[in-house]
C-alpha cells in the first residue's frame, strides 16, 4: 500500500491508502506500485488514475502538477484537479468556445499559448466528463 | 413638545443605525470564518512545496532558475493589499500608511501594483507609478486571480521591468490584532545552508525529465502560493477588523440610546410638570375669581 496525498492550492482532494497510482508524466503516462523507487515527475493535462485498498478505481481530471515519491508515501501537487464525475461539463464547454476564438482571433494582445493550453484542459476535462469509471 | 419629538426621532435613526452594524458584525463573522477556512485548505498544499522544494534543492543547482537571479536592486515593485470596502476601523488606512512609508524607502522609481479597490483608489491619486490595478478582488475570491497577478509579475521580473518584488498586506494575527506587513516576493531567496543538510538522505531521487525543470516548474507554483496566501490572509484580516469595528459601532449605539432614552423621559417629565402647575395654576386663578 502508499500512503497518497493529493493537494491543490484550495482545497486537499484525496489522502488515504492506494494501491497504485496512474499519472500523466511529461514524459509519458506512468504507474506507481508499492516500493517504487524515489521518484519525482511534473505532470501534464490528462487523467489520474488511482486504486484504492478496495480495488475501487478513481479517476481524476488535472490540469498539471507534480508528483512525488518516496518511502511508499507519494504526494501529487496539483494546480487544478477534480474528479471526473464532478466535472462541470457546461463551463468546460464555455471556456472551450473561449479558448478556441482567442486561438482564431488576430489581435496581438492575446497570449496563443496560454490559449492553447486552456483548449487542451477544456477539451481533457469534456473528454473525461462522461465516465464514471 | 418639539423638543420631544426631535429626541424620538434620534432615537430612531440610532436605532436603524445600530441594526445595520449588528448586522454588518454578523456577516463580518461568517466572512471571517469562511476566510479562515481557506486559509486551513490552502496550508496543506503550501507545506508539500515547500518541503519539495528543500529536497530539491540539495539535488539541484538552485541558483540556475532566473526567477532566483540576484541583480543590483534598481527598480522595486511593491504589492499592496488592502480591502475593497471602508468600515473596518483603521485596517486600510494602516496598510497604506505602512506601504507608503516603504515605497519612500525603496525611492521614487517604485512601481506599484494596487490590490483591493481601496489600494486602488489611493494610489490613483497619490501621483505614484502604478503599472496595474486589481480593484474588487475579495468579493469573489478565486485562484484565478492569484495566477494573473502572479503571472504578470513574473513577466515583468523577466523581462527587467524591476529588480525586486515585495508584497504588502495584512496579517491576520488575532481577532482584535490584525497587522501591516512586509514580505519580500522575488527573487526567491535560497534556502541556507544548513536546511539542504538537514534533508540529504532524500537525495537519491529519479527525476523526470530532470531536476532543473522540475524546479523551474515548481518555483511559480510557489509564488502563487506565497501570493495566494497574502490574499487569503488579508481577506481574513478585514473581515476580524470589520467585525471589531461594528461590533464597537453596536455597543456605541446602546451607549447612545441609553442616553437619548433618558433625555427624553427627563423632557416627558418636564412636559408633565408643566402641564399640572398651567392646570394648578389655571384652577387656583378661576378660585380667586
Amino acid at each position: 500500500m502508499i500512503d497518497l496525498e493529493i493537494v491543490s492550492p484550495v482545497s486537499f482532494v484525496y489522502q488515504g491508502k492506494v494501491k497504485s497510482v496512474s499519472a500523466p508524466g511529461t514524459n509519458g503516462g506512468f504507474q506507481v506500485l508499492y516500493n517504487h523507487a524515489p521518484f519525482v515527475s511534473s505532470l501534464t493535462i490528462g487523467k489520474v488514475k488511482i486504486v484504492d485498498e478496495n480495488g475501487n478505481e478513481k479517476l481524476y481530471s488535472i490540469s498539471s502538477g507534480i508528483l512525488e515519491v518516496s518511502n511508499n508515501k507519494a504526494s501529487i501537487i496539483a494546480e487544478s484537479i477534480e474528479v471526473t464525475d464532478e466535472i462541470d461539463i457546461e463551463r468546460a464547454k464555455k471556456s472551450l468556445e473561449r479558448a478556441i476564438e482567442r486561438m482564431k482571433s488576430d489581435d496581438k494582445g492575446i497570449d496563443k499559448d496560454r490559449a492553447r493550453l486552456s483548449y487542451e484542459r477544456a477539451k481533457n476535462r469534456i473528454k473525461f466528463s462522461g465516465k464514471e469509471k | 413638545m418639539s423638543q420631544l419629538k426631535e429626541i424620538k426621532n434620534r432615537i430612531v435613526a440610532v436605532k436603524n443605525t445600530q441594526k445595520i452594524t449588528r448586522a454588518m458584525k454578523m456577516v463580518a463573522t461568517a466572512k471571517l470564518r469562511r476566510a479562515q477556512d481557506k486559509i486551513v485548505s490552502a496550508r496543506p498544499y503550501a507545506n508539500k512545496i515547500d518541503e519539495l522544494l528543500k529536497q530539491l534543492s540539495s539535488a539541484a543547482d538552485t541558483g540556475s532558475d532566473p526567477l532566483m537571479e540576484q541583480r543590483p536592486v534598481k527598480i522595486n515593485l511593491v504589492v499592496v493589499v488592502t480591502g475593497d470596502r471602508g468600515l473596518c476601523g483603521s485596517f486600510n488606512t494602516n496598510v497604506i500608511k505602512f506601504a507608503t512609508q516603504k515605497i519612500n524607502e525603496f525611492g521614487e522609481d517604485t512601481k506599484i501594483i494596487a490590490v483591493g479597490k481601496k489600494s486602488v483608489d489611493y494610489f490613483k491619486k497619490s501621483g505614484h507609478h502604478v503599472i496595474d490595478n486589481y480593484p474588487n478582488v475579495f468579493s469573489n475570491l478565486r485562484i484565478e486571480i492569484a495566477k494573473n497577478a502572479v503571472a504578470q509579475i513574473k513577466k515583468g521580473f523577466l523581462d527587467g521591468s524591476f529588480d525586486s518584488v515585495y508584497l504588502i498586506y495584512s496579517e491576520f494575527i488575532s481577532m482584535i490584532k490584525q497587522i501591516p506587513r512586509i514580505e519580500k516576493f522575488l527573487p526567491i531567496v535560497d534556502e541556507p545552508d544548513a536546511e539542504k543538510k538537514s534533508s540529504k538522505q532524500t537525495g537519491d531521487y529519479i527525476f523526470e525529465p530532470d531536476a532543473a525543470s522540475i524546479l523551474s516548474d515548481l518555483v511559480p507554483r510557489q509564488m502563487l502560493v506565497k501570493f495566494w496566501k497574502a490574499l487569503l490572509e488579508s481577506n481574513a484580516a478585514e473581515q476580524a477588523a470589520r467585525m471589531t469595528a461594528m461590533d464597537n459601532a453596536t455597543r456605541n449605539a446602546s451607549d447612545l440610546i441609553k442616553y437619548l432614552d433618558l433625555q427624553y423621559n427627563r423632557a416627558r417629565q418636564e412636559a408633565i410638570t408643566k402641564e399640572i402647575l398651567e392646570i394648578v395654576g389655571g384652577a387656583e386663578a378661576l378660585k380667586e375669581g
